[in-house]
């Protein structure tokens, strides 16, 4: 607390007091996939958690999250739970939301 | 001599060996040579030219060994008409025993002498065992006339002639014995060494057959034994019962127990040690198994140990025995649960609620452990009454158990606010999972626990990480890998901030940037954090949040793709420094309030309305936070209520005698009671998601499965984390078929298959 006023002392000797100053902040955030929708359109799971299958399966990797169950994201921006989308391309080869060819933009990390 | 066959006179030859015979038989000295001369002469006659005469030698000494039978049978005469009670019979017993000793003792002599002709004549022509056994084509009547080895000869011949006439008065003799021994006790040795002999000697006159070799013994005398020890055993029960108390009954009987069981091992053959122990059983307990159950409930109730170890005993190996025993415990343990959860009040229910069910659960434990030595039945009853004492509804009303939120609360109160040392606090979560183990829904008290958890890790508010990680771990090795990976993300969530921080800390000093702020960001995967829906709540962030934000997020985004951060300003804190009337003060706050205060530092007042426009707080958010700066007194409002044209300055003459505190606005001000409600919607949802990966997960390793099969697979799985509705299994089922995850077969109605 001296410490504190110390300081307060030797700012005030500087430059004008400030009423308010910001000292410390505990912000919190929460990170999602840019997804323009939260749930994958294939397997209705939240596309923050692993798709159903790799659900079923359960990985018993408990330190992470399921690196093997990523998102994908199409030419067209929709985006899928990669596991579901490779096994809809088998059948065809479109958006199952928009219908345009399927080709991968990216996937998360 | 010669070992070749040759011409012999019988007579003459026999004449010789019958008197080694009579010796034998006496046990009288035989000197060596005429035992071997004897040898001889046994093989002599069997092998005798022309032709063999073993036929001749069988007959013979069959006959000689009835003669000697007789006449020793004739011995016993007086007994045979007179009334033998007390020493007479005493008397009988030791004659007979000594009689069967030396007799059966030359016979095995005698045997012996006779090697040549038990083994190369008589084996010869014995039947097989497997013959017996099938009875393959040999009547009984060919097999009782076919001849025996000579010690077996002899043994029948003892029976035919002996035990035939002698065995009932031997018997009763026998059973006059044993029931001296019983009142009395006052039998000598040499009385237990006879009767025992006499005894065995029923069993050892027909020990050479294959089958049926106890028969004799088991007609003759177990059935007798039998009938005269329950009747025994009936009398002393009644006798006892009219002068003892349960309690002394059960010691009494006990005794009786072991005594019968010394006695037996005593006198009886093996095969009757049992059937002994089983009529004593019957006779004074099963007879009357009422008046022992007759103080059952009070022994429970009032712990008597002492009597239910005792009662234990004695039910324990009749058949459903213990059934109503275990019963009442059950019951018991019910009453005794719900009424130490009932009417809990006050701040602490939760605690009250878990270590009341403990101390109920613990008590009965170390009974059974004491008791009932840990029988299995007994622990099964107390799971079914803890179980059923925690699921059941409360009586105060409510629909809902609250067991589950309980057990949650008890958890974070420990790993919040303790006292106590590390070891305790992990001894209690150990102990908690007992209880938690008995909530059926245990996926509520997972929605419970993870948004206590989410708090405690938000607002630093956990006192030790790794207790963190050692309950969650305590939940999984419970519930399996799947109950806790939500938990486990938040809790890794934690560890990951720390480096991000660090790792963003040092990217800023690599840059040569600073900020002026000591920042700290906790970054928290969606999804795995119970926090409810983030939109809607509108903040206009200031520049002096906007800048580390800003920052932050180009350091985040190059760090990551296709990830987006939302930033939970409600859930944010920090601290201000705050100089007023010549004196600083370092001032704990949220940071809708900081917001708020910053805004005056170029301007001494401002209207509400003004305020909440420029910061977009919606009207709720902006009351609240307004009001908790009035109430500390850094601001000041010009009238009563907060209206849009109240006009807000800062107190300029504000004083606190503390230089660091805290303000809390209602920190997320929902209501208990909304937060439950909340909870368990929640868990509805979870359940479902739940189902269907079992459904998938099931399906996929079995391929093709019927309906009701299914079902109980789904029933089982589940079982570790909540009871399933069937309805809402059946939902999953429809709606995976929907999702073509699974599909009917074309041949079955009932019947599913995975489609790959
Ligand atoms: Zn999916
Ligand atoms: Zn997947
Ligand atoms: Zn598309």
């Amino acid at each position: 607390m001296d410490e504190e006023d110390k300081i307060s002392d030797s700012e005030n000797q500087t430059k004008p007091e400030k009423m308010f100053t910001l000292k410390r902040w505990n912000s919190v955030a929460m990170w999602s996939w840019d997804c323009s929708t939260d749930t994958c359109a294939i397997c209705r799971v939240q596309v923050m958690d692993a798709c159903l299958r790799c659900q079923a399966e359960s990985k018993k990797d408990a330190t992470n999250k399921d690196v093997t169950c990523v998102v994908c994201w199409g030419e067209c921006n929709h985006s899928f739970h990669h596991c579901c989308i490779s096994l809809w391309v088998k059948q065809s080869n479109r958006c199952p939301l928009c219908q345009q060819e399927w080709s991968i933009q990216r996937l998360s990390s | 001599m010669s070992l070749r066959p040759q011409k012999i006179e019988f007579d003459v030859v026999w004449g010789c060996l019958r008197q080694t015979v009579d010796k034998v038989l006496k046990l009288n000295r035989v000197e060596r040579d005429d035992w071997n001369s004897s040898f001889t002469d046994v093989y002599t006659i069997c092998v005798a030219f022309p032709e063999p005469l073993a036929d001749r030698l069988y007959a013979e000494t069959k006959l000689f060994l009835e003669n000697h039978v007789k006449v020793q049978l004739e011995e016993f005469n007086c007994y045979r008409t007179e009334n033998n009670d007390g020493e007479n019979g005493q008397m009988m017993l030791h004659k007979y025993y000594s009689a069967w000793k030396n007799y059966s003792q030359g016979l095995e002599y005698l045997n012996y002498l006779y090697q040549y002709l038990n083994q190369q004549h008589i084996k010869k022509q014995k039947v097989s065992e497997a013959e017996i056994l099938y009875g393959n084509g040999t009547t009984p009547l060919a097999i009782s006339q076919e001849q025996m080895e000579i010690g077996e000869l002899g043994l029948d011949i003892w029976r035919l002639f002996m035990i035939q006439n002698l065995g009932d008065i031997l018997v009763k003799q026998i059973l006059q014995g044993i029931e001296r021994d019983r009142l009395e006790n006052n039998l000598t040795s040499k009385d237990i060494e006879t009767i025992h002999g006499v005894i065995n000697s029923f069993v050892s006159v027909q020990d050479y057959k294959k089958k049926g070799s106890l028969h004799l013994y088991e007609t003759l005398f177990e059935e007798k034994l039998l009938e005269a020890s329950g009747s025994y055993f009936m009398s002393q029960a009644s006798k006892l019962l009219q002068s003892c108390s349960v309690s002394q009954y059960m010691q009494e009987v006990i005794r009786v127990l072991d005594e019968e069981n010394v006695r037996a091992h005593k006198f009886v053959h093996m095969n009757s040690v049992k059937k002994l122990k089983k009529e004593c059983e019957d006779r004074m307990i099963s007879d009357h198994k009422a008046f022992l159950y007759s103080e059952c409930k009070e022994m429970v109730s009032n712990d008597k140990r002492d009597d239910l170890r005792n009662l234990y005993i004695l039910l324990k190996p009749l058949q459903d025995g213990l059934k109503e025993l275990i019963q009442i415990l059950l019951e018991q343990i019910k009453n005794e649960g719900a009424e130490s959860i009932m009417n809990l009040k006050g701040e602490n229910v939760h605690i009250q609620f878990v270590e009341n069910m403990l101390q109920v659960h613990q008590k009965y434990e170390n009974l059974i452990s004491e008791t009932f030595k840990n029988d299995p039945l007994f622990l099964s009853a107390l799971d079914k009454a803890c179980a059923s004492v925690i699921n059941s509804k409360l009586s105060d009303g409510k629909t809902t158990c609250r067991s589950a939120e309980l057990v949650a609360k008890y958890c974070d109160n420990l790993l919040k606010k303790s006292k106590s040392t590390e070891s305790e606090i992990e001894s209690k979560l150990s102990k908690s999972i007992t209880i938690f183990k008995y909530i059926e829904d245990k996926d509520v008290y997972q929605k419970f626990y993870s948004r206590m958890l989410a708090k405690r890790l938000i607002h630093d508010q956990s006192i030790n990480m790794e207790l963190e990680e050692v309950m969650i771990n305590k939940l999984k090795q419970a519930c399996g890998y799947e109950f806790t990976n939500k938990l486990h993300r938040m809790y890794t969530d934690i560890g990951i901030s720390v480096d991000l921080n660090n790792k963003f800390n040092q990217h800023l000093k690599n840059l040569n940037d600073e900020l002026n702020i000591n920042l700290s960001i906790k970054v928290l995967q969606a999804g795995a954090w119970p926090l409810g829906p983030q939109t809607n709540i509108s903040f206009a962030v200031p520049q002096e949040f906007e800048q580390p934000i800003r920052k932050f997020e180009s350091f985040y985004n190059s760090s990551f793709s296709g990830r987006k951060l939302t930033w939970l300003h409600h859930l944010c804190a920090g601290e201000l420094k705050v100089s007023l009337a010549k004196k600083s003060y370092l001032i704990t706050m949220q940071t809708y309030q900081m917001a708020m205060l910053l805004l005056f530092e170029n301007c001494d007042s401002m209207s509400c309305k003004e305020v909440r426009e420029m910061l977009q707080l919606s009207h709720d958010n902006f009351q609240k936070h307004l009001q908790s700066l009035i109430d500390s007194k850094i601001l000041n409002l010009d009238t009563e209520k907060i209206e849009d044209a109240s006009i807000i300055s800062v107190n300029l003459e504000f004083s606190n005698k503390r230089t660091k505190f805290k303000i809390t606005a209602s920190l997320q001000k929902e209501s208990p009671q909304q937060e439950v409600e909340q909870t368990i919607t929640q868990v509805d949802e979870d359940r479902k998601l739940y189902l269907q990966a079992a459904i998938v997960r099931i399906m996929k390793s079995r391929k093709v499965l019927k309906h009701n099969a299914l079902i109980q697979e789904i029933l089982s799985q589940s079982k570790v984390c909540f009871a399933p509705s069937i309805p809402m299994i059946k939902k999953c089922i429809e709606s995976l078929i929907d999702k073509q995850y699974i599909e009917r077969t074309a041949n079955s109605s009932d019947e599913y298959s995975y489609v790959a």
